[in-house]
């Protein structure tokens, strides 16, 4: 028990003084405050349980009302016939404020507890609905998306590894997981170095460098629906005698005087054309983190390195790459997890069973809408499978980084 | 920093926030349980209708609903367009936020029956022996599970029709085939006089392959006879039975033959539905024949006029006759007073009838009792009274990839179709077979 406490003890120093913002005044005086009846041993027993029963209250209470309120809201806004306008506006309100206006309630509560139990309590009222959160919404479907998985059509009786074995022997299913590792691949590496290009190119413009970023950083606004409905008529064919071709591909083909192609119908290199999507969207994105990054280069390093030498290109690579590492280990590993997930592209564009197109996350939400809960399932277990060493590598790479600092 | 933290988790909860928001615009589970409160009485005053239907037709079919429904209903009955139908209809009947869904695959009906979540006509207080007199036995054993009905007819469309360039083809002095061997006969005319007979598209976003499938129930249908057909239908037979392997070569016969088709067999898959029948009108014809529904005159030309430019006949019989048929089934999520009526109104004869006579509709009646001449043109009266005809006599088949388990019907034999005219009269088989390997347990 009096390990818990002092383990919690340096949690209160750091977190009291961060969080308490409106009480700062009142309770600064109190922190050098020693605990003066530490040696009465039956009542710490009972403080620990108070203090236990109170963090938990404190974690509980602010998701629970604000679920209820929102709830509460949520009826009133279903059932009530006014103005659109108002209705926006006190969904607003509620949900933004009435959020902001619990956890300021919350604290002010916790300041009119014992002066024992304030700063033990007090983390627990911001980190709590988090947690509840996290809990409610990532790991309750985590772990009933694994028990589904072993389930049969229905998600009901079980199947044994059946649906895994469905997922390494199809015929679709394998050649989801050699495109899904195609985009894995091909994507963060295009895409990151056309961005590094530009952004490093772009650090030499004298004027326009903002025009020029902004331009490639547009794609970024577009949601992938948008830019694969785009792309699918920069594809678009259509055979002799249904009528013009209207693809910008086919017809910068056939200003060429060359006949056009079924872009997407050309296995498997419709795949990459797939890609190009993503990398179309994608790169703006790390031209902004990057350019950033080499921004943050100290010109005297690089200016160090002209006067003894050394030319543009190993500038280049001995130094503003090195210096960027970790920003482009980001970057990338973005990119990796975005593309692991790819499905809006693949699937607006269309027949992918057919093109041979398919990936991983769009043969899940395939087998969801055939009704088979059992192979969706295991199909988003392998996902999340897949996913976790990136995780894992990036946390990991992230604490050494802290560690570091 | 303080203040960075403090947004963070503010953050976080207006994620919440809107996460609670998406619950409750989809329903969330207590919607399902309100509404099953209501189930004894109270009108909500409002009938959500989700089809798959496109934007223009869902138009046509408000206008109806607005003048032969919300007149003078005690509900509103809101007719709402989906682009990705299949997708959110699984969604939204999870989520329990569904008033009644126009389902165009019984298939579907059937596994909605299943999952408990669809409500049975029976259990409506709806009279089934009532309703088997208006729309024929078969069609309303469609929607069957277990003794009860789930599928109300609301909509037909013939889909046994082969429609042609009217002018042009009387002027060049073809005929309108009668059997199979006269429609290949024809078919060789045509390229013998330097044309190109058929225009085929399969291409239709998230569904593509139907058409092909299509002309694979239309031949199956007159090779092997509607009791062969419901036992492939049923699986009762296998996928890759000979008489599925006959309908197969049939079909190649078209698809396959030299110049048949315009673009070629392997360009069919990336051709959209709606633009197959395009080259038709120009002149002189860029293709003779068409195979397809009777909506798809929705998307011809808008010039294009009715027993001029074009008219239609229907599939020829091969080994014996047969009417192809689809539509869309009715089907209720939530058993409240409002929706029995709605069903009972649009399945009736006055807004049956009112829906043939909107100009733009191309929807065909299930209702034996309407009469033809509700309808807007000839074309549209003629596959009515086929279908009628069909339905009353019990001749007609429904569409069998809709009849089938959703991962044949919607899965399998579409892609299934698209690598046979891909790939060539040699793929059959292990087409065949692939798509026997999927059928569900």
């Amino acid at each position: 028990m009096g390990g818990g406490r002092r383990s919690a003890a340096p949690r209160i120093r750091t977190e009291g003084s961060e969080h308490v913002v409106t009480t700062a005044l009142e309770t600064e005086p109190e922190a050098p405050e020693p605990v003066p009846d530490e040696d009465e041993p039956a009542p710490r027993a009972v403080r620990a349980v108070a203090l236990a029963v109170l963090r938990l209250l404190g974690a509980l209470v602010v998701p629970i009302a604000a679920f209820f309120g929102l709830w509460l809201t949520f009826d009133w806004m279903r059932d009530a016939d006014v103005n659109r306008f108002v209705l926006v506006a006190v969904a607003i309100a509620v949900g933004v404020g009435g959020v902001f206006l619990l956890y300021w309630a919350m604290n002010r509560t916790v300041d009119h507890l014992p002066e024992r139990f304030r700063e033990g309590v007090r983390p627990y009222v911001f980190v709590g609905p988090a947690l509840v959160i996290l809990g409610v919404f990532l790991v309750y479907p985590v772990i009933n998306t694994i028990v589904v998985s072993f389930g049969d059509s229905q998600g009901e009786g079980f199947v044994g590894l059946e649906n895994y074995e469905f997922v390494f022997t199809d015929e679709s299913m394998l050649r989801a997981i050699r495109n899904t590792f195609g985009w894995v691949v091909v994507v963060p590496a295009v895409a990151t170095s056309i961005g590094l290009a530009f952004a490093t190119l772009a650090d030499r413009l004298r004027r326009g460098e903002a025009v020029a970023k902004s331009l490639i950083f547009l794609p970024m606004a577009i949601s992938f629906v948008g830019a694969a409905v785009t792309w699918r008529l920069i594809y678009s064919f259509r055979p002799e005698g249904f009528g013009t071709n209207i693809g910008l591909l086919n017809g910068i083909k056939m200003g060429l005087g060359m006949t056009p192609t079924p872009w997407l119908q050309e296995r498997p290199w419709n795949n990459l054309l797939l890609m190009v999507i993503m990398i179309w969207m994608q790169t703006g994105f790390a031209m902004v983190v990057l350019s950033a990054a080499i921004k943050s280069i100290p010109d005297e390093i690089i200016e160090a390195a002209r006067i003894d030498g050394a030319s543009e290109m190993q500038v280049f690579w001995r130094i503003t790459v090195p210096s960027i590492a970790p920003t482009i280990a980001v970057v990338v590993t973005y990119m990796v997890i975005n593309a692991m997930k790819v499905f809006d592209i693949v699937f607006v564009i269309g027949s992918p069973e057919t093109n041979q197109t398919e990936v991983i996350a769009e043969r899940m939400i395939y087998w969801f809408i055939r009704n088979h809960d059992g192979r969706s399932g295991a199909i988003a277990v392998i996902l999340f499978v897949l996913v976790i060493p990136i995780m894992i590598w990036n946390i990991r790479r992230f604490r050494e980084q802290e560690a570091t600092r | 920093m303080r203040l960075r933290r403090f947004m963070a988790v503010t953050a976080v909860l207006a994620l919440f926030v809107a996460a609670c928001g998406d619950d409750d615009d989809d329903g969330g589970d207590e919607g399902a349980t309100d509404t099953e409160q209501e189930a004894s009485g109270e009108n909500t005053g409002r009938v959500n209708v989700l089809a798959a239907v496109e934007p223009e037709e869902a138009e046509v079919i408000q206008t109806v609903l607005d003048e032969h429904i919300n007149a003078d209903a005690d509900y509103t009955a809101e007719l709402e367009a989906s682009g990705n139908f299949e997708e959110e209809v699984e969604i939204r009947a999870e989520g329990g936020t569904l008033d009644v869904i126009l389902l165009p695959q019984p298939g579907a009906v059937i596994e909605h029956a299943r999952s408990g979540r669809a409500i049975s006509l029976e259990d409506m207080g709806f009279d089934i022996e009532e309703l088997e007199a208006q729309f024929g036995e078969y069609l309303l054993s469609l929607g069957e599970y277990e003794g009860e009905h789930y599928g109300m007819p609301t909509n037909v469309n013939l889909k046994s029709m082969i429609w042609y360039p009217k002018q042009a083809f009387d002027e060049a002095g073809y005929e309108v085939p009668e059997t199979w061997d006269e429609l290949i006969a024809l078919s060789d005319q045509i390229v013998e006089d330097g044309g190109t007979p058929w225009c085929v598209g399969f291409e239709s976003e998230g569904s593509s392959g139907w058409p092909a499938t299509d002309w694979m129930e239309d031949i199956m249908l007159r090779t092997a006879g509607p009791e062969v057909y419901d036992q492939w239908v049923n699986h009762e037979i296998p996928f890759n039975d000979p008489a599925v392997v006959t309908a197969g070569e049939y079909f190649g016969q078209i698809m396959f033959g030299e110049g048949y088709v315009l673009g070629g067999p392997e360009q069919t898959p990336s051709i959209a539905f709606g633009d197959a029948p395009g080259p038709m009108f120009q002149d002189p014809p860029g293709c003779w024949l068409h195979r397809q529904a009777s909506f798809i005159n929705a998307f011809f030309p808008e010039d294009a006029e009715a027993g001029v430019d074009y008219d239609w006949f229907p599939f020829p019989p091969i080994e014996q006759d047969g009417v192809l048929f689809a539509g869309e089934l009715a089907v209720a999520f939530r058993d409240a007073p409002e929706i029995r009526d709605f069903l009972e109104r649009f399945a009736g004869e006055e807004v049956q009838c009112a829906m043939g006579g909107e100009p733009g509709s191309a929807r065909l009646s299930p209702n034996i009792n309407v009469e033809p001449d509700c309808y807007a043109n000839e074309i549209l009266a003629e596959s009515s009274e086929i279908v009628s005809e069909a339905l009353a006599n019990d001749t007609g088949r429904f569409d069998a990839s809709d009849l089938m388990p959703s991962r044949v019907g919607a899965g399998s034999f579409w892609t299934g179709m698209l690598q046979y005219v891909q790939e060539g009269p040699d793929s059959l088989e292990t087409v065949l077979d692939e798509i026997e390997a999927s059928w569900p347990d």
